[in-house]
C-alpha cells in the first residue's frame, strides 16, 4: 500500500494541523484530527478535492473510552478515493457542530445520530425523533443502556410447549 | 340478550322476555345447519390482507404464484383489509408496526382470522432481546394459528392454510370473537406500549354489541381512558361506569 497519495489530497491534508492519515487500502484513506478541524476538513475536501458526497456519518460509542466518535465518510468522483475522518467527542455534553451547510444530507445522520446517541448537533435543522416515535427511554445504541433488562421490563414471554406444535412430514 | 324495548323485561340480561334464563349453547337445527354450510363456504374462500412485515413475506409470492399455487385452497391476496379475511403476520413486529397492523386488523370485518408467521410473533424469534420488537403477538390481537419456522417454507405454509380451513369448516377458529369479548385487555396490552392517549378510528365496543360478544370484560379501566376522545360519529369511549348502568337497563 504505498500508492503515492494524490497531490490534492495532500495539500489539503497539510492545511490542518494535528492531522494523521493512514491508507487502508488502494481506495481508502483513514483521517484522524482534531474535533475543532473537521468543519475545515471538509470544506477544503469539498471546494479543491470534488468531495461532493458524504455516504454517511456514523457513530462510536466506546464503552471505555469517555468519547464518542464520530467518523465522516465521504466520497469524490474525481479521485475515486474513499476518505473516512474520525474525531472524538467528549460524551458528557455530547454536543457538536452540524455540518449541514456544507453537506445537506447530513441532516438525515446528525438527527439519526441524535436519537439512537444523544449527541446533540448545533445548528442542525431538525432534531426531533425519526424513526422512534415511541421511544420515551435514553438513546437505544448507547453501551449503557441493557437493551436485555429493557425487554425483560417491557415484555412477557412464553414458555415452550411441545405440543402446540402438528408435525408436518 | 334480546334488542326488544317496547317489551318490559325483567332487570337481569341473562334472561329473555318470558324470563327464561338464556342458553348460549342452545341453537336451533336450522340454524346449526345454516351456520355448517356458511362455515363451509367461508372456508374455501379466503382473500389474504397484502400485508406483509418483517422476512416473511419472501415466502408469500411461491406460495401464492404457481409453484404452490394458494388459489386452489381458494386463497388469494387482497389488498384492502375490508374486503380481507386472513392478516399474515410474516414476521417480527416492531412497536411502530404493530399500531399499524391493529389499525388494519380493526378494520377487517368479522369474522376474520389472524396467522402468526415465524418464530419472531411466537416469543421474538432471533429478535428476542430488541427493545424496539414485540414478543407475543396474541398479547395485541388474538391469532388463530401459529406458524413456527424461521420463516417457515410455502409448503408449511400451505399446510397452516389447511389447517385454518379445516378450523373454519368446523367452526372452531373463533379467536376473533375474544377481541370484542376481552377488549378491555388487549387495549391495555395496547396502551402497555403506546402510552394512555392510544385509540384507533374503530368503535370496537359498538362492534362488540353489533355481533353479540359484548361482555364484562369489553370494557373496563383501559376503555375508560378511550372517553377523551368521544366524538358524536364514535361511541367506543363511553365511561365504563356510564356503560354498565346502561347494561343493566337493559
Amino acid at each position: 500500500m504505498s500508492e503515492q497519495l494524490p497531490e490534492v489530497l495532500e495539500s489539503v491534508f497539510r492545511e490542518i494541523p494535528n492531522l494523521a492519515f493512514e491508507q487502508k487500502g488502494a481506495r481508502r484513506l483513514r483521517v484522524k484530527l482534531r474535533a475543532d478541524a473537521l468543519p475545515a476538513l471538509l470544506e477544503l475536501l469539498k471546494g479543491r478535492a470534488g468531495y461532493l458526497h458524504l455516504s454517511a456519518i456514523s457513530c462510536v460509542d466506546w464503552p471505555t473510552l469517555n468519547e464518542f466518535e464520530l467518523v465522516y465518510h465521504l466520497w469524490s468522483y474525481e479521485i475515486k478515493t474513499l476518505v473516512s475522518a474520525h474525531i472524538y467527542i467528549p460524551k458528557k455534553p455530547g454536543r457538536y457542530v452540524s455540518v449541514y451547510d456544507i453537506y445537506t444530507p447530513a441532516a438525515f445522520f446528525e438527527r439519526d445520530i441524535h436519537e439512537m446517541f444523544g449527541v446533540y448537533f448545533e445548528g442542525s435543522p431538525d432534531m426531533e425523533p425519526f424513526i422512534l416515535t415511541e421511544w420515551e427511554g435514553p438513546p437505544p445504541m448507547l453501551k449503557s443502556f441493557s437493551t436485555v433488562d429493557y425487554v425483560e421490563k417491557t415484555f412477557k414471554w412464553q414458555d415452550y410447549s411441545p405440543e402446540w406444535l402438528i408435525e408436518t412430514e | 340478550m334480546t334488542n326488544s324495548t317496547t317489551i318490559p323485561i325483567s332487570s337481569d340480561p341473562n334472561t329473555d322476555i318470558a324470563c327464561r334464563t338464556i342458553d348460549k349453547e342452545e341453537r336451533s337445527l336450522l340454524r346449526k345447519v345454516i351456520d355448517r354450510i356458511a362455515d363451509r363456504c367461508r372456508s374455501r374462500s379466503l382473500f389474504i390482507l397484502h400485508y406483509c412485515t418483517g422476512c416473511g413475506a419472501i415466502e408469500l409470492p411461491p406460495t401464492i404464484t404457481s409453484r404452490f399455487d394458494s388459489e386452489r385452497l381458494g386463497i388469494q391476496p387482497m389488498v384492502t383489509p375490508r374486503q380481507a379475511d386472513i392478516l399474515l403476520i410474516t414476521g417480527y413486529l416492531s412497536v411502530k408496526t404493530l399500531k399499524r397492523v391493529i389499525l388494519s386488523y380493526e378494520q377487517m370485518q368479522g369474522p376474520k382470522y389472524v396467522i402468526g408467521m415465524g418464530s419472531c410473533t411466537i416469543n421474538g424469534g432471533m429478535y428476542w432481546n430488541s427493545y424496539a420488537t414485540i414478543k407475543r403477538l396474541q398479547e395485541y390481537m388474538p391469532v388463530d394459528l401459529y406458524i413456527a419456522g424461521c420463516m417457515p417454507r410455502p409448503e408449511a405454509i400451505q399446510q397452516g392454510f389447511i389447517q385454518l380451513m379445516d378450523h373454519i369448516d368446523k367452526g372452531q377458529a373463533n379467536a376473533w370473537e375474544t377481541y370484542y369479548r376481552n377488549y378491555d385487555a388487549y387495549l391495555g396490552n395496547q396502551q402497555a406500549l403506546f402510552g394512555p392517549n392510544w385509540h384507533t378510528p374503530t368503535d370496537v365496543i359498538a362492534e362488540a354489541r353489533h355481533y353479540n360478544f359484548f361482555t364484562e370484560k369489553s370494557i373496563g379501566k383501559h376503555t375508560a381512558l378511550l372517553a377523551k376522545f368521544a366524538s358524536e360519529y364514535v361511541t367506543q369511549p363511553i365511561p365504563s361506569q356510564v356503560l354498565s348502568q346502561e347494561e343493566i337497563v337493559e
